[in-house]
C-alpha cells in the first residue's frame, strides 16, 4: 500500500540511528502503513483496541513503579519491575515532548508469558496503534503481548 | 512493455547517478580537513574534521561520559563550546536549560567539527584513562546481579574516588553491530589499583547487560574508560545515611570498603532494599564491616520476604523502613543509588525529615 510523504517522514525517524541505535522497524520491509493495519487487524481479531492493550501496560507499569526498580506483585498474578536508563526519547511520529527511557518487564505468573515494554511503546500504541516492526528490540507482537498482559482468552 | 522497462532503466539510473553525486558532495563537503580545538584556552590539538566532537575527542584520548553512545538520547556528554559549533541543533535542545544555553553548553555527540573550535571542559576529564583489563572471576551475587572482577593490564593501575564510576566498550556481537559504552560504578576499594570490581544487573535486551551476563568469561578482555563522577563521601563528620538498592550496592561499597580502611568514625546507617532473600546480596560482607567499623549499621529491607527466607528483619519498602529508623534528618547526610523511582521516593522522604536538599547525594542510574 502507498502511504503519504508524511508517513515517509515518520518511517524515516524509525530507521536505525534516528531516533534509537537499532531503530524501531528491525527486518520489516513493509510500509509503515501496512505494519500498523496488519498490527492493527491483529488486534482486532483478538477482540481488543489499541486503547485496551496500552491502558493495562500503563496500569501494570504505574503499579510496577511502586517497587522503586525492585519487583512487585500486581493483581496477585503479575510481577512486574519498572526502571530506567539514563536519557529521554521522542516520539517518531513528532509529538511534542520527550519519553523517559523507562522499562517495564511483566511476567504473567497464570501463564508464564513475559514481556518488556517503555514508556514510548505505551504512547505508540495508544497513539498510533504502532507495535514496532518485525524483528525489531522492542517489537510486541500483538497477541504475544496481549496474552503477558492477560487479556487473551486463552481456549 | 519496453517502454515500461526503458522508464525503469533511466529511472534506476538517474538515482543511480544521484547516489554517486551525494556521495562525491559528503566526501567533498562533509570531511572538512585538518581543524584545530584548543581546549581550556591551554591545550590544542590538531584533528580531521567531519565527525562528531565526542568521537573525535574520544580519538584523542580525551573522553567525555556518554550513556547513549553519540545518539543524542542522554544529554550526558556536554562540554562548553566558546567558538565554531554552529547554531544548537533540535537534537540538542530539550537537554539543556536556558543558562546552558546562554553559557554555550552543547551536546559533544551533536557538535561536527567542521572548523577550528574553543572548548572548555572539567580539567578532571584529563585524567580520565582507556584501560586494557582482562576478567579475572565473575560470581553471581543474585539471580540477575552478576560481580565482574576485572585486572588491569594496560595501564596497569587506576586512581579512583569511591564512588566513581567507568565506561565499558562492549564490542560488535549479535546485539549490536558498532562498539557502544556503558557506566558502571566501581565497587571495590580505591586503595586495590590493580584491579576494579563491577556489579551489573541483567537488563532485557540491554546490549551491554546482555553481553556481560551471557557471553563474557574469565579470560576475555575488555576495554574501559574512566573515572567519571563526583558521587562520593564528604568530608565532614556528620551522620551518613545510605540508602540503595539492587546493583546500586556498588559505590556504597566502595565508600564502605575505604571507610573500613581508614577506620572512620563517623556514624553511618546503611539501608538496603531488596525484594525477597534471592534479591539480597553481599550481606556477610556488611556484616564484617559492622565489626571493622563501630559505628556503623547495616539494615537490610524485604519488600516480600518469602517463608524460605526465614526473615526476621525489616520488612516493607525500603522508604518506609527508613521512616522507621530515621527520626530527624536535619543535621545528616544521605547517599543514594539506585532507580530514579528509588532516588526521588528518598529524597521527598529525607526533605520531610528534614534534611537539606543540599546533604542529599544520588546517583540516579537514569
Amino acid at each position: 500500500m502507498k502511504q503519504s510523504v508524511e508517513y515517509n517522514i515518520i518511517q524515516d525517524n524509525m530507521r536505525p540511528g534516528a531516533i534509537t541505535r537499532d531503530g524501531m522497524l528491525g527486518h520489516d520491509r513493509r510500509n509503515l502503513r501496512d505494519i500498523i493495519e496488519a498490527d492493527d487487524a491483529e488486534v482486532h481479531r483478538l477482540g481488543l483496541t489499541h486503547t485496551s492493550v496500552a491502558a493495562r501496560m500503563r496500569d501494570l507499569r504505574d503499579a510496577g513503579r511502586e517497587g522503586l526498580g525492585e519487583t512487585v506483585t500486581v493483581l496477585e498474578r503479575f510481577d512486574v519491575r519498572v526502571d530506567s536508563a539514563r536519557g529521554k526519547l521522542p516520539c517518531p511520529f513528532r509529538h511534542e515532548g520527550l519519553f523517559e527511557k523507562e522499562f517495564v518487564e511483566v511476567l504473567n505468573r497464570g501463564n508464564g508469558a513475559r514481556t518488556t515494554f517503555t514508556a514510548l511503546n505505551i504512547h505508540m500504541i495508544e497513539g498510533h496503534g504502532f507495535y514496532e516492526g518485525l524483528g525489531s528490540p522492542f517489537r510486541l507482537d500483538p497477541a504475544r503481548l496481549a496474552r503477558a498482559l492477560g487479556l487473551f482468552h486463552e481456549t | 512493455m519496453s517502454s515500461i522497462l526503458t522508464a525503469v532503466a533511466v529511472i534506476c539510473a538517474i538515482n543511480t547517478a544521484l547516489a554517486i553525486l551525494l556521495l562525491i558532495a559528503e566526501a567533498l563537503i562533509v570531511d572538512t580537513g585538518e581543524c584545530r580545538i584548543t581546549i581550556n584556552g591551554e591545550k590544542e590539538l590538531t584533528v580531521n574534521g567531519g565527525r562528531s566532537l565526542l568521537a573525535t575527542l574520544k580519538d584523542e584520548q580525551i573522553f567525555i561520559p556518554s550513556a547513549c553512545g553519540g545518539r543524542g538520547s542522554c544529554g550526558l556528554c556536554k562540554v562548553a563550546v566558546r567558538e565554531g559549533a554552529g547554531p544548537l541543533l533540535p537534537t540538542e535542545t530539550p537537554w539543556l536549560t536556558p543558562e546552558e544555553r546562554k553559557a554555550g553548553i552543547r551536546l559533544s555527540c551533536q557538535v561536527k567539527v567542521r572548523r577550528d573550535l574553543s572548548i572548555k571542559i572539567p580539567d578532571e576529564l584529563f585524567s580520565v584513562r582507556q584501560y586494557s583489563t582482562k576478567v579475572e572471576d565473575i560470581t553471581d551475587l543474585t539471580h540477575d546481579i552478576k560481580q565482574v572482577t576485572l585486572k588491569l593490564l594496560d595501564p596497569p593501575e587506576i586512581n579512583f574516588k569511591a564512588g566513581q564510576f567507568i565506561q565499558i566498550e562492549v564490542p560488535p556481537y549479535a546485539l549490536t553491530d558498532e562498539p557502544v559504552y556503558r557506566a558502571y560504578s566501581i565497587s571495590s576499594d580505591p586503595a586495590e589499583k590493580d584491579r576494579i570490581e563491577l556489579e551489573i544487573r541483567y537488563v532485557p535486551n540491554g546490549i551491554c547487560t546482555t553481553y556481560v551476563h551471557k557471553r563474557l568469561k574469565a579470560g576475555d578482555t575488555v576495554t574501559l574508560n574512566g573515572p567519571y563522577g563526583e558521587f562520593g563521601l564528604s568530608d565532614s563528620d556528620s551522620e551518613i545515611i545510605c540508602i540503595a538498592g539492587g546493583s546500586g550496592m556498588a559505590p556504597i561499597k566502595s565508600v564502605l570498603l575505604e571507610m573500613a580502611r581508614a577506620a572512620n568514625p563517623r556514624r553511618c546507617r546503611y539501608f538496603f532494599g531488596a525484594r525477597s532473600g534471592r534479591d539480597l546480596f553481599l550481606a556477610d560482607l556488611m556484616r564484617s564491616l559492622e565489626k571493622k567499623l563501630p559505628n556503623f549499621s547495616f539494615i537490610p529491607a524485604l519488600s516480600s520476604p518469602q517463608p524460605e527466607d526465614r526473615w526476621d528483619g525489616e520488612t516493607g519498602m525500603v522508604t518506609e523502613v527508613v521512616g522507621r529508623h530515621v527520626k530527624d534528618a536535619s543535621r545528616a547526610e544521605a547517599y543514594l543509588c539506585g532507580s530514579p523511582l528509588m532516588i526521588d521516593a528518598c529524597v521527598k522522604l529525607l526533605r520531610e525529615k528534614g534534611m537539606p536538599e543540599d546533604k542529599i547525594f544520588y546517583d540516579k542510574f537514569a
